[in-house]
């Protein structure tokens, strides 16, 4: 019985490092390209090393500056969005039996099992038609469509667990709506809110092709100017990009890092709609 | 949370801006003729969204910079350039807006372009046409010459204007090979005398399916007997040879051809790390570029082949529902004048071949481009033009790209 959690913990221990060598290796070659010149197989370091790739990275040109303001921006908003859309959705999903409920699970899952390429062209004729396209309001909303799966299926399964009991406690000490909301259901809720917010921020801060179609190229986020570089064989100015890009996810994943943990309640209901 | 709120309705506000030019010239055939005066007066303070492929910081910074720095300074113009992974997203974005009714406020004002994608926006009644004599700087074209006024074998007929030309090249390394075929006839022997060190991207991959298209017209005779409109039963001969000559060939590939690089980006660094030993790309200039920024060795050749290799055009156009085409007319203008062809064409900033006649420049700018030192790498262009072979008609290609799908790449 004493020696169990010890093994328990150097299991957790070595899987972290596991992941986190996963997670890190592959950033170290993209962060040694930044600066290199020309880095050729058998090189174990690049022979000559350049601060080009930032130059460019950080000149008016290239606009990765003003896209990676622009890209937090939308990828806030998408998720605010999403959150304010997936709370009520999720509680509906994990705590009432209706009629149809499967088919409703299947409509919002949709956008995560079909492929979006199939989709974008019919998306982009229903934004034009409403004169969403070219916009950045209208590039938040069509990020809505692959962040709200994430979103309410978080929500649906933290809602599963949770006990209405509570409320109708609060509110028959005389707690009105919105204060019952805000010290009883809001803190229940905090780890979803925080895991699929989290899900939703990533998946908008990656979209590619339709903010390209939807934003008609006014719009242009950071995954815009990477893949330019990215599918020409620049490694020096794709790890460039690279590295600016993947730096708010990072700073979130550290912010948030306490509630993803195995012992969070919005991982433990995950999937028990 | 507070924090996000902000920037969202930050981000919001934003969006309800209004975005587009103060000068809205989406009525094409109303300029078509108009004195260039009355144009530059109409595109005076408006923007022109130029989509094109992104891939490259120096073409980028040639294009935002240099042409940028014109059209603000001389045309009180703002350009935004859009960098794309591939052309055929600005095409769908068109098409999209065709599709849904957006006749006049289109997003695109100009794309560059060629090949397949010009035949799709010119079919599709995508395109802009019949103004290309109102630019001044048209004069400078030789529409007389068929490489200009036909783009993959589709007339022209006014719906775009050439940018830049050219040619197919090899390149090799010195360090590594001594002597890298010269001729497809040669290409054959050496990669089954060097099995492992060669391959090519799988079409459809623009460069995969222009080397399909060299050892097609090996396989030909030549290419004089493929000119002109498809031929089926000329095609059913010349095809079941290549597709023997290239499956022939397959297990001497890299990979013993198992798999084939799906792009020229992937086989350039297959190149660059020695798995490969010859590479090749449909712009000669870019194994100059491509040593000075690192991505080949310092050894790289370029090199054209004795029988001959091929040659286009890349050109501008104008979408039908451009709503700037005052400014992108004038763009163009800018793009053909003799100074913008001539910085295009200097090693350093690009390398690539003019698309206009410069003995019809000013005595300066020929001076200039007369004194050009190609990289010492790059195969120059003359020497490339001795032996230019021309492209096949659409038809043609696009039945190759799928027949070599289904044969080869199985």
């Amino acid at each position: 019985m004493h020696q169990e959690p010890v093994l328990t913990r150097s299991f957790r221990v070595l899987t972290g490092i596991v992941l986190i060598t996963w997670l890190i290796l592959p950033l170290i070659p993209l962060a040694i390209w930044s600066f290199a010149k020309g880095w050729f197989f058998p090189d174990i370091l690049p022979k000559t090393w350049s601060l080009r790739a930032w130059e460019y990275a950080f000149s008016d040109t290239s606009g990765v500056i003003d896209s990676l303001w622009l890209t937090i921006g939308i990828s806030l908003a998408a998720t605010v969005l999403s959150i304010l859309v997936g709370v009520p959705a999720g509680r509906a999903l994990g705590m009432y039996k209706f009629r149809g409920k499967e088919a409703v699970e299947l409509m919002i899952l949709a956008p995560t099992i079909v492929p979006g390429i199939a989709v974008v062209l019919g998306i982009h004729s229903v934004f034009i038609s409403m004169g969403l396209n070219n916009t950045v309001f209208g590039v938040i909303l069509v990020h809505l469509i692959p962040t709200l799966p994430y979103m309410v299926l978080v929500m649906a399964g933290i809602f599963a667990n949770y006990d209405p009991a509570f409320e109708a406690q609060a509110r028959s000490l005389g707690a009105s709506a919105f204060k019952t909301f805000w010290y009883v259901t809001l803190p229940a809720i905090m780890p979803g809110i925080i895991v699929g917010g989290l899900f939703a921020f990533l998946v908008s801060w990656s979209q590619y092709i339709l903010t390209l179609l939807i934003g008609g190229g006014r719009v242009v986020t950071l995954p815009l100017l990477l893949f330019n570089f990215a599918t020409s064989g620049r490694n020096d100015i794709t790890g460039a990009i690279g590295m600016i890009y993947i730096l708010p996810g990072i700073i979130i994943l550290i912010l948030t890092a306490k509630h993803l943990s195995g012992r969070s309640g919005a991982v433990g209901g995950f999937g028990q709609i | 949370m507070k924090h996000a709120l902000k920037m969202a309705l930050l981000a919001s506000t934003f969006a309800w801006a209004p975005i587009g030019a103060s000068a809205d010239t989406a009525d094409g055939g109303a300029l078509i003729g108009k004195p260039w005066e009355e144009i530059t007066e109409l595109a005076k303070g408006g923007e022109v969204n130029w989509f094109l492929w992104g891939g490259s910081d120096n073409i980028n910074q040639y294009v935002t910079e240099f042409i940028g720095g014109i059209l603000k300074d001389q045309y009180d113009i703002t350009l935004n350039r859009v960098g794309l992974s591939d052309t055929v997203e600005a095409v769908n974005i068109v098409l999209g807006e065709k599709e849904s009714g957006v006749n006049d406020a289109g997003s695109v004002d100009m794309i560059w372009i060629n090949g397949e994608n010009f035949r799709t926006m010119k079919q599709g009644g995508l395109a802009f046409c019949g103004y290309t004599e109102t630019l001044p700087n048209n004069a400078l074209v030789n529409w007389d010459n068929p490489a200009i006024a036909n783009d993959f074998g589709v007339p022209v007929e006014g719906c775009e204007v050439p940018w830049s030309k050219a040619q197919f090249a090899f390149a090799y390394d010195t360090a590594r090979t001594e002597n890298p075929p010269r001729s497809i006839g040669e290409l054959l022997e050496w990669v089954k005398a060097n099995p492992g060190e060669f391959t090519y991207p799988a079409p459809p991959d623009f460069n995969g399916s222009v080397f399909v298209r060299h050892v097609f017209y090996h396989a030909a005779g030549g290419v004089d007997s493929l000119l002109g409109d498809f031929d089926q039963a000329k095609f059913d001969e010349v095809s079941a040879k290549t597709w023997a000559i290239l499956n022939d060939l397959e297990p001497y590939l890299w990979r013993e051809g198992q798999t084939y690089p799906a792009s020229i980006a992937a086989m350039d660094q297959l190149y660059a790390n020695s798995e490969v030993n010859l590479t090749f790309n449909y712009e000669p200039a870019g194994v100059g570029i491509n040593i000075d920024n690192g991505t080949f060795p310092p050894t790289t050749q370029g090199y054209g082949l004795t029988d001959g290799t091929i040659g286009n055009t890349n050109y501008t156009i104008i979408p039908f529902n451009s709503p700037n085409k005052a400014a992108a007319m004038v763009l163009q203008n800018v793009l053909l004048s003799g100074e913008a062809q001539l910085q295009k064409a200097l090693p350093d900033v690009w390398g690539t071949k003019p698309a206009i006649e410069m003995d019809r420049t000013s005595a300066d700018v020929q001076a200039a481009f007369d004194a050009i030192v190609v990289h010492p790498n790059v195969v120059p262009a003359a020497e490339l033009a001795k032996n230019a072979l021309p492209e096949l008609q659409a038809a043609w290609i696009s039945a190759i790209e799928k027949g070599w799908l289904e044969n080869v790449g199985q």
